[in-house]
């Protein structure tokens, strides 16, 4: 591991689009609601399950202002990750409450709330499973009765009644390890709720259709999503739709999928106007593809002398009414819940479950991030089983080179252990934090390590040079704040370039001019897109050195680019600019242009471990050490945070203050989901909290600047080593607070978010187990069994 | 009705149910959409406006009771777009993410400066209650408004 070595493409740029961000200028898609725009309202369910008996919208139809009405008849298609089970709208049944059932164009936002509240709908009930417990009880009514029926997109998986799909990791022989003689059992289970993204720009859309085709304007990661989710609803062929994208408000994995896009699409054609839909805050707060809600039962096998002989887990995962995110989710656990430690043999079932609630999706390291607080208070409950110190026990068993994964692909090189050291180093250094005698809080501290990884994922660009020596980078990226767009692409171009970040303007999203691209999440961006565009970049490249040695009759190995200039190695000034290249192949072989394509390799994990995933081994792990104290109030129950610490594996850090900003930003939402924001189903299947005043965000009163280490060198396949950086500061602080809350009141803890009256009932009640009566603690019950 | 409002320096009407949000008229009538509904609770402050240099949710003051005051908007800042110094620190600093809690977050903080503008980090944090950011952890926020003191205090 070796600090990096100068490079053009690191410095810390500023953002270009801030100035304008800063004056109010910046116009998102909620700004793009222009005069003239149609308003769209969606009429939903509100109960969670039922049949729809009658649907007549004739009287609707027929009031002011409304230009059109549409039902699931416009929208005949089913979408979906892995298996298509999701309608645009409830059309026999109604699945959770907020499920849309009607959508509705007129003049204005009123005209078109009146006309829904005008639509005529008859339902039966139907009895409900709210929780994941009542949804896998044996005589559980199915949510799908006709899940056999689905369209399959991901062989595979085995799926089963309201288990909509199940990943299961099987390497070595578990029961053998459990069975030993010198082995201690350690079985702990653990509940996490749903947590909210709150992008402050909510899901948003202003679609228009023209000569027979589509154009969505949206507020979206994935275009590409957008634009082939919408042709399977409304069933046309996905060359009819362009998606572009203005700067996106927020997203933190809300995004990542498709939602509102075919209800504004399909009012569009049926009306000829541009129509808008955007979701209320109550919307977006009752129908959030949340982070879901999960139970965990861990189990695991130790020897005395700290070693994981074997390791037994099932996760579920409440996917809501329909698959969407989870599906594909459930392939985290076997890196995230299987990642960290040395594992002898493990057995790891991933289930996502329907439920009568509304969908979930993905945010911020999606389930890694529950997985992690799992997976460290249950070795914390080891480390205290076998009498070992925590650190002691985390120190020998995380993975390092050469380690196996759950999956059995194998780890290069040591990250984790010498990022440990450097947390040790960063505390040692810390000066303690003062305390008055007379405090009588509750003082607690914890180190915790965190195992995410990168996925990777087909992305595509293309280069433009300019005649004025500018470059124009066009790919289906997207800005959504992490400042991917406006700092890590521009710098790796330009660095290849030889020209300032400046001079490269990033094209905003636009299906119909650039490329395919899996979409901006998961920490891919820089990595994937930036891939792609190094590759672009070294065509036009290659363009102007050939072009340059012709002009300057030297050879191309004695060339090279700079400062806007190609230059013969080692002597300033003796060649010409950029431009000047650019200008002289136009007008000889035509305009420069250059294209790159990227996707994963592919790494090998161990033959017939994996089961049910989308990907069986990760290709960029990325690690993280968080360490923080906390101090509790014993009358209130209320966590102080007194300091935290991130040691981060970045690969290579590009904008190493755009990083900092990225691990700031990534911890405060950690904080939230750790101590207080509380996202909870009511028991007729509603989410009880519609706004601000009930779901408690973080505030500036409620933060401590993060100390931070990047830690570079760490093997990557990422454009100059870098791994994506955004995604991975959430991972762990759940675990992290968790630890240390639960070391300053001397109680287990099993549950998140702690807020206050939860913390005050540790505090005062006796130690308790958490136990899931619906995960068997024998594994292969929790699993869908096998046909012979 | 008609609804005749002071809005960064100039008389506009505005013709409509007088209970309609402030920030609703600012901008679907007036196009002015610097200012963002986000929770329309007061809460998040990301439609804050001065209201006779105080800031205010804009969302909760319905367009009728503003007439006769003055209303600064985060487009009636500075001149002809040119950033204040506020501003200028903000991205100096590059503490922008998404952006969409900063034209309330700048004009929370304007007034707070003019006031007192050498303030202590805690002071910032106290100044913000009202303004909520899902991004950036606020921390490098309040290290930019520091960096305008700072910059006085050591030319």
């Amino acid at each position: 591991m070796t600090a990096s070595i100068a490079n053009p493409a690191v410095m810390n740029l500023a953002r270009r689009d801030a100035r304008d961000k800063l004056r109010g200028r910046t116009r998102y898609t909620i700004d793009h609601v222009t005069p003239g725009t149609l308003h769209a309202f969606l009429l939903r369910s509100e109960v969670p399950a039922a049949r729809i008996l009658r649907l007549d919208v004739t009287k609707a139809r027929a009031m002011p202002g409304v230009r059109a009405i549409a039902t699931a008849a416009d929208a005949p298609g089913f979408f979906g990750i892995g298996i298509a089970d999701h309608p645009l709208f409830a059309k026999d049944v109604i699945r959770y409450d907020g499920e849309p059932i009607a959508a509705v164009a007129a003049e204005t936002l009123q005209q078109a709330q009146a006309a829904a509240a005008a639509i005529e709908l008859e339902i039966a009930p139907l009895p409900a499973s709210i929780t994941m417990a009542q949804a896998l009880a044996p005589d559980a009514p199915l949510i799908h009765e006709n899940w056999r029926d689905y369209e399959i997109l991901l062989e595979g998986a085995a799926r089963g009644g309201n288990v909509a799909w199940e990943a299961k990791v099987m390497r070595g022989d578990t029961e053998a390890a459990f069975a030993r003689p010198d082995v201690t059992i350690i079985d702990s289970c653990f509940s996490v709720g749903r947590q909210n993204h709150v992008p402050f720009e909510p899901r948003a859309v202003v679609a228009t259709y023209e000569d027979g085709r589509f154009h969505i304007k949206t507020s979206t990661q994935v275009p590409w999503t957008v634009r082939n989710a919408t042709a399977r609803a409304l069933d046309v062929p996905a060359s009819q739709i362009r998606v572009t994208v203005p700067p996106v408000g927020g997203a933190f994995g809300l995004k990542f999928d498709c939602s509102l896009e075919p209800f504004a699409a399909v009012l569009a054609r049926k009306t000829g106007r541009a129509v808008a839909l955007v979701n209320s805050r109550r919307e977006e707060m009752l129908t959030c593809l949340c982070r879901e809600n999960a139970e965990i039962r861990i189990r695991s096998a130790v020897t005395k002398e700290g070693e994981i002989v074997g390791r037994e887990a099932t996760v579920l995962m409440d996917c809501g009414a329909y698959g969407g995110e989870q599906i594909f989710l459930t392939t985290m656990t076997a890196h995230t819940l299987g990642g960290n430690y040395k594992l002898g043999s493990a057995r790891i079932s991933s289930r996502a479950v329907y439920t009568n609630t509304a969908p979930n999706g993905a945010f911020r390291a999606c389930n890694g991030v529950y997985n992690t607080f799992a997976l460290e208070r249950h070795t914390d409950e080891i480390a205290e089983a076998i009498g070992m110190h925590p650190m002691e026990f985390r120190r020998r068993n995380v993975i390092g080179d050469g380690d196996l994964g759950s999956t059995g692909q194998v780890f290069e090189g040591d990250v984790l252990g010498p990022m440990l050291e450097k947390m040790a180093a960063l505390q040692a250094k810390a000066p303690a934090t003062p305390r008055a005698p007379d405090d009588r809080r509750l003082f607690g501290r914890a180190t915790t390590v965190g195992t995410w990884f990168i996925f990777v994922g087909p992305s595509s660009a293309t280069i433009n040079l300019n005649t004025d020596g500018s470059a124009t980078l066009i790919t289906s990226g997207v800005e959504i704040g992490s400042g991917t767009m406006v700092q890590s692409l521009p710098q790796i171009v330009a660095a290849r370039l030889g020209i300032r970040p400046e001079d490269v303007v990033v094209k905003g999203a636009d299906t119909d001019a650039a490329g395919f691209d899996l979409g901006v999440g998961g920490g891919r961006t820089t990595v994937s897109i930036g891939a792609a565009s190094t590759a672009a970049a070294d065509e036009v490249r290659k363009q102007i050195l050939h072009a340059a040695g012709e002009l300057l009759q030297t050879r191309v190995e004695d060339l090279e680019l700079g400062a806007g200039r190609v230059e013969i190695r080692g002597v300033k000034g003796s060649g010409m600019t950029i431009a000047k290249v650019v200008q002289h192949l136009h007008g000889t072989v035509g305009p420069v242009a250059g294209t790159g394509a990227f996707t994963n390799p592919g790494v090998e994990a161990m033959a017939g471990c994996a089961m049910g995933h989308f990907i069986d081994a990760i290709d960029i792990p990325v690690f993280a050490v968080h360490d923080c104290e906390v101090a509790v109030d014993p009358d209130t129950g209320h966590v102080d945070v007194l300091s935290y610490r991130v040691v981060q594996d970045v690969g290579r850090a590009l904008n190493p203050r755009a990083i900092h900003s990225q691990i700031q930003g990534g911890v405060v939402q950690g904080l939230g989901y750790a101590l207080h924001e509380d996202m909870s189903v009511g028991p007729e299947g509603r989410i009880l909290q519609s706004g601000f005043e009930t779901y408690r965000l973080p505030g500036a009163l409620d933060v401590v600047p993060v100390e931070i280490e990047l830690h570079e060198g760490a093997p990557s396949i990422g454009p100059l080593g870098t791994k994506g950086a955004g995604e991975v500061p959430i991972l762990n602080v759940g675990a992290t607070i968790a630890c240390a809350v639960s070391r300053a009141v001397g109680k287990p803890i099993h549950e998140l978010p702690l807020t206050p009256p939860k913390v005050l009932d540790l505090i005062l009640g006796d130690p308790r187990h958490l136990d899931h009566p619906h995960i068997s603690a024998t594994w292969i019950d929790n699993t869908i069994p096998v046909r012979a | 009705m008609t609804v005749m409002l002071r809005i960064n320096g100039e008389e506009r009407a505005f013709y409509g149910d007088p209970m309609t949000p402030l920030v609703d008229v600012l901008r679907e009538t007036l196009l002015l959409t610097g200012a963002k509904a986000v929770c329309r609770e007061g809460f998040c402050g990301a439609c804050t406006v001065l209201i006779d240099g105080v800031p205010t949710p804009s969302c909760l003051k319905p367009a009728g009771l503003s007439g006769g005051a003055e209303i600064t908007s985060i487009e009636g800042l500075g001149i002809e777009g040119e950033l204040t110094a506020l501003q200028q620190a903000l991205e100096d600093n590059d503490v922008v993410q998404c952006g969409m809690c900063f034209p309330g977050m700048v004009m929370t903080l304007t007034p707070f400066l003019a006031a007192k503008p050498d303030p202590t980090r805690e002071e910032v944090k106290q100044a913000l209650v009202g303004n909520i950011c899902r991004c950036t952890g606020y921390e490098r926020i309040i290290d930019a408004v520091l960096s305008i003191g700072n910059k006085e205090r050591t030319p």
